[in-house]
């Protein structure tokens, strides 16, 4: 006989099954935040370059905003649709969709953030002798920084939302849960999934405004 | 104090911390005879096949990775054949009309059934291995009233004048399945009011029967909820619907001897009775389908 | 490029133009489940982010209601209000309502904060009452900004009006949902190019409202980057 709860009610979240499950939600949370993780990190490798390029050539900046409104709009699940003839129902599908997301937020706040650089700072650097990409690296992008993170932050927030649809590609961390508890009409795993969800992007989203404080104690709170 | 190196440090100590919480991975234990993926339909019947599979799987030494409630059936193909998924249960009759396009071949012959399938996985790199006795087929169902108040029993009884004034429901992939619209137009010559698109046999399709908004719709022959919910469904009595009986379909190149030992023991223990209490306790009671996959495993005289 | 004939074959088929599943139809569905949820939204965002900024009370709340909106996850708010309410269209408007209201909460906010405190003083000296001060001084002050958040609510809330499809819900996404569990790539691609049409109509037709309600003279002003909430995806 199989051990387990027998519900025959179905309270919104029936705390003895939830107590009994928490290794399913941590499996869920692990998966989560690494399919977060590698989105946020790719999202910043590919971000910085492409945002220093956009200021630095200010052709580029235009085109560059109105390709990523463009995608932007682009419900995710449609790009992973599309995807997966290519690359399947993988990690990489997800991650594609979700790095492209997190480009397209950070991007337009490494431009900000370096176009906030006071002239007269540029000025002073260049005449003390920094080269460009040293004056980049050790005054620009440190400046920029407030708007980098403030950009990390929503970006975070962002993609911890959208992995939860990757749950309709097999993936889906905390999704995972949701899509279960929809299937099986079982309203626990679909209703402390979406609050977990809710809270580590909440947590999260403290944890960078702390970071953001600590980084640039000279700037103005956001 | 060097503020800007302080803050690129803090970048990097919070990339670090983010990299470390993400990563936890398992490696695969060095005594593994191999990984294998198997992966379930969008309802609960399948997660427990796939559970029952995995579990015996497992036992016998693989490292078995799960892709549960992965979707339709065109999404598990698209991923088995891309080699991203080794194994998943099938239902003989409904795999083979998914894979000859609907050319209607599949007959009330699981064994028959399964041979012409194998004829069309074969070039594609997949395999079906022996059919259980298990069934679980398409069936339609609708509500007393709507039973009592046209007179029907079965298919049949649904002149198109009462076509007419029935509203369909189904899953998205419906449209494309011989055992589903297409099947009920060509064999009953069904063309009902409307379609409305749901779930395969879920809680959108009962919540539809409850409001009223469809009075015809597919469910599962394995259901053991149907009366509870004053569902009636019409006999086929035209045999649309074929053999669908369950069976392991796998990439051939995953397919070794033991494997498919392993699966096709399974198989021949496997009932439909077995099939609609398990549903029953997934899908009305809320255990987890591999608590209900290990109870059969245990019952059947393989331990997991 | 055999796949862009493909499109254009799905598009030119008559058959996809009619019906209840057909472009017309869906297209009505879209519109008809966005515009209620955003005009809904506006009416509860507005007037509450309109007073926080005129009174300049609960700021941090009002800012960080973006922060929260985007840690809604759409798939789980929607599965839940069909599992509270049933099918149909309510419990779709009120998820995408939800996922609304923050970003215009936040942007009539900061609209307001932005104006001019010299203005306010003015008017007040003038004799405006409160209300009128705020209408007719205030408000077309901040129409640009505020606009700016209806506008990114708007277009968020086309893109996520597609999940709806998954509690059985119309509109575009239908093609999108029905498109991956039919594995038909044309389909979803037709439903992401129609939904990315509408949303660039919608983002277009809003700033023509805004060009509009800005009153002559007051040009488009630019607000902070960082306190505006340009980036709202929940779907």
């Amino acid at each position: 006989m199989p051990t387990g709860l027998f519900l025959t009610s179905d309270p919104w979240i029936n705390w003895g099954w939830l107590s009994s499950h928490v290794p399913l939600f941590e499996d869920a949370l692990q998966q989560h935040l690494t399919l977060t993780a590698i989105a946020i990190l790719g999202g910043l490798v590919l971000s910085l370059p492409l945002g220093v390029a956009a200021h630095r050539w200010g052709a580029l900046r235009n085109p560059v905003l109105a390709v990523s409104e463009i995608f932007y709009t682009i419900p995710s699940i449609a790009l992973f649709s599309l995807l997966i003839p290519y690359t399947g129902l993988t990690e990489v599908t997800a991650e594609i969709g979700l790095i492209g997301y997190t480009v397209l937020i950070l991007v337009r706040n490494v431009m900000v953030g370096l176009e906030a650089v006071p002239p007269d700072v540029i000025d002073a650097a260049n005449g003390m002798g920094y080269r460009p990409l040293a004056r980049l690296m050790r005054i620009e992008l440190p400046l920029a920084l407030p708007a980098i993170i403030a950009g990390i932050r929503i970006a975070t927030v962002t993609t911890i939302g959208l992995v939860t649809i990757t749950a309709l590609i097999g993936l889906g961390g905390l999704g995972q849960l949701i899509l279960r508890g929809f299937i099986e009409n079982f309203h626990t795993p679909l209703v402390v999934a979406t609050v977990l969800s809710i809270a580590l992007a909440l947590v999260a989203d403290l944890t960078l405004a702390g970071a953001q404080r600590l980084a640039v104690p000279w700037a103005r709170n956001t | 104090m060097n503020l800007k190196l302080n803050s690129w440090r803090l970048l990097v100590a919070l990339t670090a911390l983010t990299v470390l919480a993400a990563c936890g991975g398992t490696t695969t234990p060095s005594t593994s005879k191999g990984t294998l993926t198997v992966a379930g339909f969008n309802f609960p019947e399948s997660s427990v096949l796939a559970d029952i599979y995995g579990q015996a799987l497992a036992h016998d030494g693989y490292t078995i990775n799960y892709k549960l409630l992965l979707g339709t059936r065109p999404i598990v193909v698209t991923a088995i054949k891309a080699g991203q998924v080794d194994v998943y249960p099938g239902y003989a009759a409904s795999e083979l009309e998914y894979f000859n396009k609907g050319a209607g071949e599949a007959t009330s012959d699981p064994a028959a059934t399964t041979a012409k399938l194998n004829t069309y996985l074969q070039p594609v790199g997949l395999v079906a291995l022996t059919p259980a006795a298990a069934v679980d087929a398409n069936a339609f169902a609708v509500p007393q009233a709507i039973a009592a108040k046209y007179h029907l029993t079965k298919l049949s009884d649904i002149t198109p004048a009462i076509a007419g004034q029935l509203t369909f429901g189904a899953g998205p992939e419906c449209p494309t399945y011989k055992f589903c619209l297409p099947g009920l137009t060509s064999v009953y010559g069904l063309h009902f009011k409307a379609v409305k698109t749901l779930d395969t046999d879920g809680s959108l399709t009962r919540a539809a029967f409850k409001n009223g908004s469809i009075q015809i719709g597919l469910v599962f022959t394995t259901d053991a909820d149907l009366k509870a919910l004053g569902l009636v469904v019409l006999d086929d009595d035209k045999h649309m619907t074929a053999a669908d009986n369950v069976l392991p379909i796998i990439r051939s190149a995953a397919a070794s001897d033991e494997v498919k030992t392993v699966l096709n023991n399974i198989d021949a223990k496997l009932t439909t009775a077995d099939l609609i209490s398990m549903v029953d306790q997934v899908a009305n009671q809320h255990m987890d389908a591999s608590a209900v996959a290990t109870a059969w495993l245990q019952k059947n005289n393989y331990s997991s | 490029m055999e796949f862009l004939g493909s499109i254009w074959r799905w598009f030119s088929d008559p058959t996809h133009w009619s019906g209840a599943d057909g472009i017309p139809q869906r297209l009505v569905e879209h519109v008809q489940l966005s515009a209620e949820s955003v005009a809904i939204g506006a009416l509860i965002a507005l007037p509450i982010g309109i007073a926080l900024g005129h009174y300049g009370r609960f700021g941090d709340l009002a800012i960080n209601i973006s922060n929260v909106g985007r840690a809604l996850p759409s798939f789980g708010i929607l599965v839940i209000a069909f599992q509270v309410f049933g099918l149909g269209d309510f419990p779709i408007v009120l998820s995408l309502t939800a996922l609304a209201i923050p970003p215009m909460l936040t942007n009539s906010y900061v609209a307001l904060r932005e104006v001019d405190p010299d203005v306010k003083d003015a008017a007040r000296g003038m004799g405006y009452r409160e209300l009128t001060q705020v209408l007719r001084v205030e408000l077309p002050l901040a129409v640009p900004l505020l606009m700016a958040g209806v506008r990114t609510s708007a277009v968020q809330v086309v893109a996520t009006a597609t999940l709806a499809a998954l509690i059985s819900g119309g509109g575009f996404g239908r093609y999108i949902i029905d498109g991956l569990a039919q594995q038909d790539p044309i389909k979803g691609f037709a439903g992401a190019l129609l939904v990315g049409l509408l949303a660039v109509a919608t983002e277009l037709s809003l700033a023509r409202l805004e060009r509009v309600l800005v009153p002559r003279g007051i040009r488009l002003l630019k607000a902070p980057a960082m306190q505006r909430t340009a980036t709202f995806k929940t779907a």
